[in-house]
């Protein structure tokens, strides 16, 4: 029996491996497991090879899992492609359709000698069972049911939902398949032991989806009412969440021209004094930069959100990457902070898309939202979050007494101003991305331009008090320290978990505001500390090297980076912190010797 | 207690911002026509947003006491559309130079027209580019010698007449600073006009702009389009009409879709209407994503 199973599954085109993940994915959320669900493609909009990984345990899933306990080849080929996604080590049961034509003894891949290697003649169960070769997958949904314990009731309903549109033959075809299946698991056990414990009986109902559909719920929650965008991969879900939803809210949305208009029609939206937001990948949040210097000098409140992909230029548009840090927080012409948050996982895109509102609103200013592939596409199952604990920022209106000498861009302590909108009498002010003084009258006067400089950079000093948007873990006095952002706070929470079960003295930071750089937040959490590493998806280490701009790390911190599609696991920074630790042993032995 | 009608007049229009125009530039007539028209149709200021883009004309909406919006080149057209769109109650203007609307924005125009909201859009078109030093623009004649093309200009002018008409603008007309009136009923029937209405204004450069486009020039041979009879209800006249942009100087309205149609507000505010009632509250938006 096992808590966490880690399952792979690829095929051809049609075969549905992903549909099967996706009604597995459900199936278990029902029956009350965490769950987290990632899907893989080849470049092709149709057919060409597919596959998924699906993670379910009893507890919270912090990452997609590193090497699989169970793989599924509807096609050995297929299997194959995605070799570096889909790994298999010596514990992996390997199920696969024996029509492939590979005999057990040829299975090993690259080395390694699976657990167990079972050929089941999918296709042929499917034909026999349901006339068709449509039905491999139910085939397979079946096996798993049956081999690993997982939600056969579910996968059942789940099957008469899903095929009820098309004809009661249909249903009752697939239901044959998903039965022939589990016959076929009952009536050939596997050597191997891994059936999934049975999720804890008061196991709360949980919540399923994706980060780009939960951050555009956050928008709506937050009180979004314009969205503005331009198709892009992996983004697009958020528009077309805002397409299905925003106009039962009184709002409105614009598929825009190019990436440009779209975040200019958010531009305009928030100048007319509503919540606005636009979503957008690499290559979009490029032509995206002019506008949101526009934002930044007119002082306009505005959600962007950057759903990370590979880059540079169109990149690797389906895979994941965190190397658009630095484009995030520097891509600006003149002198700008521009706030950048980062979620950790699809449950957390909800509070920190609406973080992100709040700052925007708060500080009259543009904010990026970093999320990234893997968290904006994977589907997670979590437990139902509290709505009530959420507090909306509105932006600081003019009263009607500041209305009667009113200056938009009026030099206050704090750096922020009354802002008013179209609409509201009084307060008619030029808006610009021209220099202005305090009316908005434009300007080229530097010693104006500077106290405007200093108006926009100081309002944002109370963001570097935010430690609320840092989560730190573990022994406040650890000599050895993790950082990561983004969908590796995940596995750095894993790697960490597994390092002190060793006996290793390990803290973990995650920062979600990412910039500016809360440089008191950071000097705090290494000062105990002697060796460690930030772990990024990115070829330069981005958030590394940006936090040494404005803080002194200890010399024994290093980067842990690397591009490329393949994650990197917690197995690898266990690995890496192992060696840490063993450096730090090293270094004290010989004053040890001296003292004995 | 007395009760206050508000009636405006021009200068209610009239920012006390001194223009950066040269003398005799013709965006002063321009902006003057703009008061004139706003006065007659009674907008207060607080109700009008005006947004533009980079350039001379581009400086406009800081010389009306309407909110304004000084944009960035090019992009005064979807900042005026997210405005529309959030609040399809303003009086929303846009303005901007040739540069501005038929190079680097080019590519907005078209999408403004197809959307169809209502907005009106005023360009100055001077065929030069006057805050940059006199460059050549897309609305140069071929041959012109600019600081850009010291040689003459080997490319083929844009014709915005035909431009907007070709994709399918509702409302089209052109006006001179050379005949204020003239100019001020066509900014005027283009902000009353129910959707997207363009305005050509023939806005000469003093500085870099050619002799014989001066507002002296202009006044010699300007024709109006209703002393020649022609029916704007007439898309086919119209762009015949618009060919001789660049040789003559036709003035009024060219084209005026009788049967405007809803505009993009309409239709997003039908669909609103229509949804409302699939509205959850906000603390249920994320039950859609209970497994079922």
């Amino acid at each position: 029996m096992t808590r966490d199973l880690v399952i792979g599954m690829a095929g051809s085109g049609g075969d549905g491996v992903v549909a099967a993940g996706e009604a597995l994915m459900t199936a278990v959320a029902l029956d009350g497991y965490y769950a987290m669900l990632t899907k893989s493609f080849g470049p092709q909009i149709r057919g060409g090879e597919s596959s998924c990984r699906l993670r379910v345990a009893t507890v919270p899933v912090p990452s997609p899992g590193g090497t699989l306990d169970v793989a599924i080849a509807l096609n050995w080929d297929d299997f194959l492609r995605f070799g570096g996604e889909l790994p298999i080590g010596g514990h992996t049961v390997v199920i696969y359709d024996s029509a492939t034509g590979v005999a057990p003894d040829q299975i090993p891949v690259a080395g390694v000698r699976p657990a167990e290697v079972v050929p089941v003649a999918i296709g042929e169960m499917a034909r026999k069972a349901a006339g068709t070769d449509k039905a491999k997958n139910t085939i397979v949904l079946g096996l798993l049911a049956g081999w690993f314990n997982l939600a056969p009731q579910h996968i059942v309903s789940g099957i008469r939902k899903r095929f009820a549109k098309k004809s009661a033959e249909v249903v009752a075809q697939n239901e044959r398949a998903f039965q022939s299946g589990l016959e076929y698991a009952e009536a050939h056990p596997l050597t191997s032991d891994c059936r999934l414990e049975g999720a804890p009986a008061d196991a709360p109902p949980k919540l399923v989806t994706d980060g780009n559909d939960m951050c555009a719920a956050a928008a709506i929650f937050a009180g979004c009412e314009f969205f503005g965008g331009y198709p892009i991969t992996p983004s697009s879900e958020i528009m077309h969440f805002f397409n299905r939803e925003i106009w039962k809210h009184g709002g409105t949305m614009l598929q825009a021209e190019d990436e440009i208009a779209g975040i200019g029609a958010v531009v305009g939206a928030s100048f007319a004094g509503k919540k606005a937001m636009t979503a957008t990948s690499g290559p979009g949040m490029s032509l995206k930069t002019e506008m949101l210097g526009l934002a930044t000098i007119a002082e306009l409140p505005l959600v962007c959100v950057n759903v990370q992909r590979g880059g540079p230029s169109t990149g690797i548009p389906t895979k994941s990457e965190q190397s658009d840090l630095w484009q995030a927080a520097f891509s600006a012409h003149g002198d700008v902070v521009r706030p950048v948050l980062a979620p950790v996982d699809v449950a957390d895109t909800f509070g920190v898309t609406i973080e992100a509102f709040n700052i925007a609103e708060h500080y009259q200013t543009p904010v990026v939202v970093l999320s990234d592939q893997d968290i904006a596409q994977r589907k997670e199952s979590f437990d139902a979050i509290d709505t009530s604990v959420f507090t909306l920022e509105q932006r600081r209106r003019p009263t009607e007494d500041e209305l009667r000498d009113y200056l938009r861009y009026r030099f206050t302590e704090s750096g922020i101003s009354p802002i008013s909108h179209p609409g509201m009498k009084g307060g008619n002010y030029l808006a610009a991305g021209i220099e202005h003084n305090e009316s908005g009258a434009p300007t080229a006067n530097g010693e104006m331009h500077a106290k405007m400089n200093d108006k926009r950079i100081r309002k944002f000093r109370p963001l570097a008090g935010r430690h609320d948007l840092f989560v730190v873990d573990g022994p406040d006095d650890a000599t050895l320290a993790l950082v990561g952002w983004g969908s590796l706070a995940g596995v750095l929470g894993e790697a960490a978990a597994a390092a002190r079960a060793e006996g290793l003295r390990v803290k973990t930071l995650v920062p979600k505001l990412l910039y500016p750089v809360a440089a008191d937040v950071y000097a705090r959490f290494f000062r105990s500390v002697q060796a460690g590493l930030f772990i990024e998806q990115s070829h330069q280490g981005q958030l590394h090297r940006l936090v040494r701009m404005f803080v002194d790390l200890p010399p024994g911190i290093e980067s842990l980076a690397r591009s490329g599609s393949n994650p990197i696991d917690a197995g690898l920074v266990l690995a890496r912190v192992r060696q840490l630790a063993r450096g730090l042993q090293q270094a004290r032995a010989p004053m040890v010797e001296q003292v004995g | 207690m007395t009760t206050v009608v508000d009636v405006y007049v021009a200068k209610d229009y009239k920012s006390d911002l001194k223009p950066i125009w040269c003398p005799g530039c013709g965006d002063f007539g321009v902006v003057q026509a703009i008061y004139r028209a706003l006065a007659n149709i009674g907008r207060a200021p607080h109700e009008i947003a005006f947004i533009s883009g980079i350039g001379c004309s581009s400086r406009i909406p800081g010389y009306t006491t309407a909110y304004g919006f000084n944009t960035v080149h090019g992009r005064a057209l979807p900042i005026a559309q997210g405005i529309k769109l959030a609040n399809p109650e303003l009086l929303v203007l846009v303005a901007g130079g040739d540069g501005d609307g038929f190079s680097i924005g080019g590519g907005h125009v078209a999408h403004a027209i197809r959307r169809n909201l209502d907005l009106t859009y005023i360009i100055m078109d001077n065929q030069i580019y006057g805050l940059t030093k006199g460059q050549l623009s897309p609305t140069s004649p071929k041959g012109m010698k600019t600081a850009s093309s010291s040689f003459g200009s080997m490319e083929d002018p844009v014709n915005p007449l035909l431009y907007v008409l070709g994709y399918g603008a509702r409302f089209v007309a052109q006006g001179t600073p050379a005949d204020m009136a003239g100019l001020a009923a066509v900014v005027e029937e283009g902000i009353r006009y129910p959707g997207f209405a363009f305005i050509n204004v023939q806005s000469p450069c003093i500085t870099y702009g050619e002799a014989d486009q001066q507002l002296k020039a202009q006044k010699q041979r300007l024709e109006p389009l209703a002393s020649l009879g022609h029916d704007p209800s007439n898309r086919l006249a119209a762009m015949e009409l618009a060919q001789a942009y660049g040789t003559k100087l036709y003035t009024g309205v060219f084209y005026r879709d009788p049967a405007p149609g809803p505009t993009f507000e309409d239709l997003a505010r039908e669909r609103q209407a229509q949804l409302e009632g699939q509205r959850v509250t906000r603390e249920h938006v994320l039950d859609a994503f209970r497994p079922e």
